[in-house]
């Protein structure tokens, strides 16, 4: 049984877990996928890694040279790969950062803020890289369906899936389509 | 029909046109959508946005500025001219600022509602993420000009509807931009006013009045109830009586 | 008491790291890192937030009136929370000072389904696994899914407990994640009596639900007196607490007490924050240490939330909670618990009060109104706006321009407030459990059980949005990683050793 479960991988990278919350507002219907579906990583598991897996779903763009290897990741493992969401398709409101200097917006932050002590950019061989700006996931790899929304509807989701569990292309119309 | 002489025909279906009408207007008339963005009834066409080029005896010409004559074959919807329009939906979107999830225009916006109609899932092209100026030196109109794609409408309505010609495109190519005709090249310094039609007539979240932004609730928005393909037949700019015209 | 040691340490010799990267079944993207001596002793324990967005930057330039429908981008979760403390910042840049009723009630409204929502989920979808499974339990199994099929009943109940609360924030704003909803000076729609009535028509299984979450959450609390010692240590709460010192989510001032329960302050005008707060920056995190400045940096720090907030309150406003609180102070003998454990129960003790409040409001003749939106005075300048979001107090100041343009802006969020508990957290359980020991798949996880207690949103406290997914490596005294333990997709670690003739 286990092996007729159709395995979805999901991350956040530049995101508001906000795309993640619309899939969960498939309530009660979660129950049910989930007698068909089985997670692989995902913020909801403790998977760290993605292994080779049906469906991946990326919520938010690419800010950091950490996104870019998860991202990569879920490419190599992944046999559809679903860009989720405003900010995984267009970089969404986080790239309003890419109309600044990424040093302005540092600064601005740690070194200039209302009450800061110790003003410093926090520079530490545990910080991942950040990138210049903000890119679209589908700028770094390719990407098979795009969920817009912000956040999708978890329709879209439902849309998205049920005909992959049927061993279906996705098939998606306009009707549900929002940028918000 | 009364005028058998006064008939085109667009993808397969007659219709009637009146003398002097173009493509466009005879399209509307019919109930036939032809997808516009820089096109408003009433106003002078432009024919700058390219969206509703149409495919006229096997050539491509803009439908708003092209008068219909007896006879003429036309199509619209086709799977070419589809992936044009896409095309350049997708670029008007890369070009500016379109971040649509914080965007107070966000469900009246005409370049989303466009998105909607053609089905965009994805913007395709790079991201320009231009820095513009915005001017907020009026006290009750906005200016982003991070929005603007360059329709016109403002400086056509400003000039024949409000009579007051306080806007122009200056600069060619990726230079356009929005220029304001005032002293100081600031909105506060113009003439505009918050209820002429310039102000108010902006396909997008370019010009804006300002503190009106989110009064409509979601699910009451124009497009969130309609397609930007039922409710193109529904506008037409106010008479000029009603705005002082000088 | 402080973590805030130079990661120069790290380049001593014979020191390993170790990092936990992802931390999973939080919100957002962090990660743990631990520098062990020769001996596996604990020299250092580190949560580092290892994102960046900078909305404090890209903000200005906005006007004012986006802003609320900008912030709450910040974060998916909590989105309402952001909207309203922005909102109530915007109704002071508008020249508001008094709401309608109408307006006033349904933003609680709003913030009541949002908190019950937020709650729901941290226990139920995030957190139940450790706690009905084990912190060391089987990891493919330690997760919704796991708990749906073990636990059907519990895990329905807070699938519908969250459903319930979007449903709150659907009716209000029109969509469950990131609606609208709030304008200057009030709200852009009254709430339907369709929605109303199918609400109430639901409320008394809320009401029962969140009753049975409360058993549940006092239940694992008490009944394991490990969990009492887990991750526990003395810390002052910050909070607001309403005019009577009662249990306030959505407007009062500020108290905060020190650990033996004396005030530090209390009543005190958040408008004033910037007198008592300060935000230290460390190189190690792109999250910020705040504290109180009158105490200092090394004291001076404080925990928020749940816990902060039941701690502080003298009393609670709705009998069902306000019974619950009663035997939550009776079991820490009227002193303030400071077992991070506890920080579940006392969610759920909130939750229960979300749901009684909602009940109320829905009876109340004003949540249906139409007067909406009062009338705008003259603009001003500068707003503040604080909020006790799921998380805990919320700060947001905005100041604008004669234009209406946003020149300056300051979030301190919820998660921020706990950065320095968190790892005070994490340094306890690792000397506790990990200190000395071959490190295994359960006793990491025990270092994420005392993360996930705070509930942390890390995609707000980079002033971002991220993910939190754990691996954990040690590196020699040069930088270079000779072990790595990896929890697979059949969530066993793996462990990869590379000698590269460290010092280890």
């Amino acid at each position: 049984m286990t092996d007729h479960k159709i395995k979805i991988a999901t991350t956040s990278l530049a995101g508001c877990f906000g795309c993640h919350m619309s899939f969960l507002d498939m309530d009660e219907k979660l129950a049910i996928l989930s007698e068909y579906i089985e997670f692989n990583r995902s913020p909801f598991t403790d998977i760290k890694h993605c292994e080779p897996s049906d469906i991946g779903l990326i919520e938010g763009g690419v800010c950091t040279a950490e996104n870019v290897h998860v991202l990569r990741e879920f490419r190599t493992h992944c046999r559809i790969l679903v860009a989720v969401g405003a900010c995984a398709i267009t970089g969404g409101v986080p790239a309003m950062r890419n109309y600044f200097d990424l040093r302005d917006c540092l600064e601005e932050a740690y070194l200039h803020g209302a009450g800061i002590t110790n003003p410093q950019i926090p520079n530490d061989t545990e910080l991942p890289l950040l990138l210049d700006k903000v890119y679209p996931v589908g700028d770094v790899v390719k990407i098979d369906y795009f969920l817009p929304g912000c956040p999708p509807p978890a329709d879209a989701f439902l849309q998205l899936l049920l005909p992959l569990l049927d061993g279906k292309a996705p098939q998606m119309t306009g009707e549900k389509l929002h940028y918000d | 029909m009364a005028n058998n002489e006064h008939t085109i025909t667009i993808d397969g279906t007659e219709i009637h046109f009146k003398a002097g009408q173009t493509i466009m207007d005879a399209a509307l008339s019919a109930k036939i959508y032809i997808p516009h963005l820089c096109h408003y009834p009433g106003l002078t066409p432009s024919g700058n946005c390219r969206l509703c080029v149409v495919e006229l005896n096997g050539k491509h010409v803009t439908a708003c500025t092209t008068q219909a004559q007896f006879g003429q074959q036309i199509r619209n919807q086709t799977p070419e001219l589809h992936a044009a329009r896409m095309a350049i939906t997708q670029m008007l979107f890369v070009e500016g600022n379109h971040i649509c999830p914080s965007c107070e225009k966000s469900g009246n916006c005409k370049l989303q509602a466009m998105g909607y109609y053609l089905g965009m899932r994805d913007e395709h092209y790079p991201q320009f993420n231009p820095r513009r100026e915005m001017d907020a030196s009026h006290p009750a109109v906005l200016l982003d000009r991070s929005r603007c794609i360059l329709c016109d409408l403002c400086v056509r309505a400003s000039r024949e509807v409000d009579g007051k010609n306080v806007f122009a495109i200056a600069g060619r190519g990726i230079h356009a931009h929005l220029i304001v005709n005032s002293a100081s090249g600031k909105l506060g310094d113009s003439d505009i006013a918050v209820d002429d039609v310039a102000a108010n007539i902006c396909p997008v979240g370019a010009i804006l009045i300002k503190e009106k932004g989110y009064v409509t609730p979601i699910g009451r928005r124009i497009y969130d109830q309609r397609m930007i393909s039922e409710v193109a037949f529904d506008e037409h700019v106010p008479e000029h009586e009603e705005h002082g015209n000088d | 008491m402080t973590t805030g040691q130079s990661s120069e340490s790290a380049s001593k010799k014979g020191v390993r790291r170790i990092a936990i990267d992802p931390v999973t079944r939080v919100e957002g993207h962090g990660k743990i890192t631990l520098l062990l001596d020769s001996d596996n002793h604990i020299r250092e324990a580190r949560f580092h937030i290892v994102e960046f967005r900078g909305f404090e930057k890209f903000i200005q330039g906005r006007p004012y009136w986006e802003v609320p429908f900008f912030v709450q981008r910040l974060c998916g979760i909590c989105p309402v929370s952001h909207q309203l403390a922005a909102a109530k910042a915007v109704d002071q840049l508008a020249g508001v000072d008094r709401l309608t009723p109408t307006a006033t009630k349904l933003r609680r409204l709003l913030h009541f389904g949002q908190i019950l929502q937020s709650h729901a989920l941290h226990f139920f979808h995030l957190t139940s696994p450790d706690f009905l499974f084990g912190f060391g339990s089987d990891p493919v199994r330690r997760n919704i899914v796991g708990v749906l099929e073990k636990h059907p009943e519990i895990a329905l109940q807070g699938v519908k407990l969250r459903k319930y609360g979007q449903q709150i924030i659907e009716a209000i704003t029109g969509k469950r994640v990131h609606g609208t909803g709030t304008l200057p000076g009030g709200m852009n729609k009254p709430l339907t009596t369709g929605w109303r009535d199918a609400l109430l028509a639901d409320i008394e299984n809320i009401l029962l639900w969140s009753g049975n979450a409360v058993k549940l959450n006092e239940q694992i609390h008490t009944a394991n007196p490990e969990h009492a010692d887990f991750a526990t240590f003395p810390s002052n709460y910050l909070s607001l607490t309403g005019e009577k010192g009662e249990l306030e989510l959505y407007h009062g001032e500020l108290r905060a007490r020190y650990p033996d329960g004396a005030f530090i302050f209390d009543q005190f005008d958040y408008c004033d924050y910037q007198q008592i707060l300060r935000e230290e920056v460390r190189s190690w995190s792109y999250m910020k240490f705040p504290y109180l400045h009158q105490l200092g940096k090394d004291h001076g720090w404080y925990r928020v939330g749940p816990l902060a907030r039941v701690n502080n309150c003298d009393r609670i406003s709705t009998p069902r909670a306000e019974a619950e609180r009663k035997r939550f102070r009776a079991y820490g003998h009227d002193k303030p618990i400071h077992s991070t454990l506890a920080y579940h129960w006392a969610r759920m003790i909130e939750a229960l009060h979300c749901a009684e409040s909602i009940q109320n409001l829905l009876h109340d003749p004003d949540i249906s109104g139409t007067e909406l939106v009062a009338e705008k005075g003259d603009r001003r300048h500068e707003g503040i706006g604080v909020i006790e979001a799921p998380r805990g107090t919320l700060f947001h100041h905005y100041q604008v321009n004669d234009e209406g343009i946003v020149t300056r802006a300051n979030l301190i969020v919820s998660t921020t407030s706990n950065n320095q508990a968190m790892n005070e957290s994490i340094r306890i359980v690792a000397n506790r459990y990990l200190d000395g020991r071959e490190i295994t798949e359960g006793l990491l996880n025990h270092l994420e059980v005392a993360v996930r207690a705070y509930d942390p949103c890390l995609s707000c406290a980079t002033h971002a949005l991220g993910k939190m997914p754990l691996q954990v490596e040690l590196v020699d005294a040069r930088g270079a990683l000779i072990h790595r333990l990896v929890k697979n997709s059949d969530g066993q670690y793996e462990q990869c050793i590379t000698i590269q003739g460290g010092n280890y």
